[in-house]
């Protein structure tokens, strides 16, 4: 579960990217964060994760405080970042050795996830390739894999759909249902509106730092009160703050 | 339509961070000034002073000119050396060529326009050694103002020559290495044999200008009037030409020598243009690919090794691995720790007469008294080559703009600093063996001095380790498109040298001034840097680890 109660960022001084932002996402539940560029996602996303403080304001996770214990938080996340470009010049079976190694995975346990996620994710044959010479795509697949092996109770992910081939897209988002479906809470933001409507549980709209609608895709459409899709209610509520 | 050479160049400069300031907090811009105020111009008047030194003998057999070439020689060969390294990675290695190269430009216009921008950032290096010379002679000599024009363009023009043959061979070294998968390892392979060539030719070139005969040279020597300009060899012709033209400015031989220099800077600079035309793309295209062996090793294999490891071993494992396999990396902070000692003993090694100053040092290490002067010579060197290599110095800077990676981990701050450190002082460990080899085995010092020296001489690089980590922490420079940025031209490194040289020079001084004794030596030297390495270790688990959390990733 994630809470986030009055969170404010400001960069240098006076822009606001994050303004006053509550959301509350229970476990078992797939949100999605939409939001044209530059509305606070990613930012929202890097407070979360421990990559930036909040000026004010606190952030929850499974009801831990991310500045009382840090640790405890990151230790129950696993984060994708929108660009997989990391430890380019190790090998991929080192990287998530790596990865399991800073989520104390027990030996047992890591042996097994990765039997499951390199199956999964038709990985297998170039884990003993250095992670520079695999395309983007399966990049962002090692970074998934390196998240996965802690079996993380929140997974959140920003911009995860970007570079995958339609079958791995496919996966990932039957992995992101099966996640959820076992009472753990998948994050993620998203442009693809087409996505966020046919996995998200709820979704929250973002622009310039503050939450324009936060609910299921059915509210949405009767705070419209018709029947359209999400791609022109989305416009319409990013537009109407121009 | 504005030159799309020029264009680029304008461009790469404006995206270029230079040594980075950018960033930088009022405190440690203002420190970074009063660093170079009092820097610069102490290192410029040394050249000055030691140019003033040289003039006097010279003026007397009417050869004063010759420190004119000296000085244009010297600092053609020093930009040729440092430009190797710059030239690579700013031609190859950087980020930006992936976009350059789907632009409609012609190869020669990317080599022009990336020449250009390693041509300014040598101005500041070759501004440093010529100004002085120039000025203190222009001075003494009382030359007129045609002087001082043709000194200002052969500044300009200064580091062409010496940079198009740094590019020639960077550009052949790369078009033949760019030729398989295993690209890291060629370049590191291909790195080295330039560093090797450029020291070769350095040599060459001293070995040219000692093979006058001595009928000739005393010949020359009577007619006076700067006639030893012209006789000595060089690879770099315009620095006899650029002298000849300063010295002569007042006469059309002075001009004749001036176009002639201009003349062929120019040709120089077509023919390098004419040649990345050829032979440019041929070994920048794919360099970025890493081949991949897919070798299909099946589900049932793909666990092998997979062992679960403590977080601190890990973590410095894998940054011990990135540092040997990024090839400015290893070049830059890995293969340095073990080159340190051949580089000291070169002068050494070269010169017959030298070999028997070798035979004078061991036998005065040997003397029974020596022990104190060989553990602080030893502690001296750790100090220098430990902040030299530049690892501690560059830990947080090398993470670049992937650091909020290392921010999301669940790991304490604590822990990843320490893995840091360990890996920077494991490295510098190595000089310290390599050292003490040499020292046992060259200069014949006593085996038990050695193993004392191995036992103690971590103290010393753990002091650089942790400076060094602590120095890029307060000013990382995170904003780089090629590695070379993060390492090379990182002011943080140059930070920890100093700090090194001032302490180094420290730890000697006291030892040979009052001529203390191996047992008066070890406990002061130890004990000062045990005492030292504390005091820093709590400030970097203190606010080091507070300054870590607060650096934006």
């Amino acid at each position: 579960m994630i809470e986030l109660l009055n969170v404010n960022k400001t960069f240098n001084g006076n822009v606001k990217a994050v303004d006053n932002l509550n959301l509350v996402i229970p476990n078992g539940e797939i949100f999605g964060f939409l939001g044209p560029n530059g509305a606070g996602k990613t930012t929202t996303i890097k407070i979360i994760t421990g990559i930036l403080n909040a000026d004010s304001g606190s952030v929850r996770v499974n009801g831990i405080d991310i500045k009382e214990e840090p640790l405890a938080v990151k230790r129950s996340i696993g984060f994708v970042p929108d660009t997989p470009n990391m430890f380019l010049r190790l090998k991929g079976i080192e990287y998530l050795n790596f990865m399991a190694d800073m989520y104390d995975v027990s030996t047992a346990d890591r042996k097994e996830r990765l039997q499951y996620l390199a199956e999964r994710f038709g990985m297998a044959d170039v884990l003993h390739d250095k992670i520079q010479s695999y395309s983007h795509g399966m990049r962002q697949k090692i970074v998934i894999m390196g998240v996965l092996i802690h079996n993380p109770s929140v997974w959140i992910m920003d911009e995860p759909m970007t570079g995958l081939d339609p079958r791995s897209s496919f996966i990932l988002k039957e992995m992101m249902r099966e996640h959820a479906d076992q009472g753990n809470t998948v994050f993620f933001s998203t442009h693809v509106l087409d996505v966020a409507e046919k996995v998200c549980d709820r979704v929250a709209i973002i622009d310039k730092g503050r939450i324009l609608f936060n609910g299921t895709i059915e509210e949405m459409k009767e705070h419209f009160n018709r029947n359209e899709s999400l791609e022109k209610m989305f416009l319409e509520l990013t537009d109407s703050e121009k | 339509m504005k030159n799309k050479t020029l264009n680029l160049a304008m461009i790469l400069l404006k995206n270029g961070s230079g040594l980075g300031f950018k960033g930088s907090s009022t405190a440690t811009k203002v420190m970074m000034i009063v660093l170079f105020a009092i820097a610069i111009p102490s290192m410029m008047g040394g050249v000055g002073a030691f140019t003033m030194f040289l003039m006097e003998p010279l003026m007397v057999i009417g050869q004063q000119g010759l420190v004119l070439t000296w000085g244009i020689g010297i600092t053609s060969a020093a930009v040729f050396v440092f430009g190797i390294f710059y030239i690579i990675s700013t031609f190859y290695f950087s980020s930006d060529v992936e976009y350059l190269l789907p632009l409609p430009l012609k190869p020669r216009q990317i080599v022009g326009a990336k020449f250009l921008v390693v041509t300014v950032f040598e101005y500041i290096f070759a501004a440093m050694i010529f100004i002085p010379i120039w000025i203190t002679y222009g001075i003494r000599i009382s030359m007129g103002p045609l002087y001082y024009l043709y000194g200002l363009v052969l500044l300009i023009l200064m580091p062409i020559v010496p940079l198009a043959l740094a590019s020639l061979l960077s550009m052949i070294i790369m078009r033949f290495t760019n030729l398989n998968r295993y690209k890291d390892a060629f370049k590191i392979i291909g790195g080295l044999f330039a560093m090797f060539l450029g020291l070769g030719i350095n040599m060459m070139m001293q070995s040219m200008s000692m093979n006058l005969s001595p009928e000739k040279l005393s010949e020359l020597l009577q007619q006076g009037q700067n006639s030893l300009i012209g006789a000595l060899p060089s690879i770099f012709p315009t620095a006899g030409w650029a002298g000849q033209a300063l010295v002569h400015s007042g006469s059309l031989k002075g001009l004749m020598y001036f176009a002639v220099c201009i003349g062929f800077s120019a040709a120089v600079f077509a023919g390098l243009l004419a040649l990345g035309q050829l032979i440019y793309l041929k070994g920048v295209v794919g360099l970025s690919e890493t081949g991949s062996r897919r070798r299909g090793h099946g589900l049932e294999e793909i666990d092998k090794g997979v062992e679960k490891g403590s977080v601190i071993t890990t973590y410095t494992l894998v940054e011990l691995k990135l540092l040997f396999r990024t090839p400015i990396y290893f070049l830059n902070c890995v293969i340095i720790n073990f080159l340190w000692p051949v580089f000291l003993l070169f002068p050494f090694l070269v010169r017959n007469e030298e070999v028997d100053m070798l035979a004078e040092i061991s036998k005065a290490i040997n003397q029974s008294d020596a022990g104190g002067i060989i553990l602080a010579v030893f502690f001296a060197l750790a100090l220098f080559v430990s902040g030299s290599n530049g690892i501690a110095a560059s830990a947080i800077s090398r993470e670049g703009q992937e650091l909020y990676v290392k921010k999301y981990l669940p790991v304490s701050y604590k822990d990843q600093l320490i893995a840091k450190l360990l890996s920077a002082l494991t490295l510098s460990y190595v000089a310290i063996v390599t050292m003490v080899i040499v020292g046992i085995v060259l200069f014949k010092i006593p085996v038990t001095t050695g193993v004392l020296v191995l036992l103690t001489g971590w103290l010393p690089v753990l002091f650089m380790c942790l400076s060094g980590l602590l120095i890029d922490l307060y000013n990382p420079k995170l904003d780089w498109d090629n590695e070379q940025k993060a390492v090379k031209q990182n002011i943080n490194v140059l930070y920890s040298i100093i700090i090194g040289m001032g302490l180094a020079a420290a730890s000697i001084i006291p030892v040979v001034a009052f001529k203390w004794s191996i047992t008066v030596t070890l406990p002061i030297l130890c004990g000062a840097f045990l005492a030292l390495d504390l005091m820093l270790y709590n400030v970097l688990k203190t606010v080091g680890v507070r300054r870590f959390g607060n650096i934006d990733g």
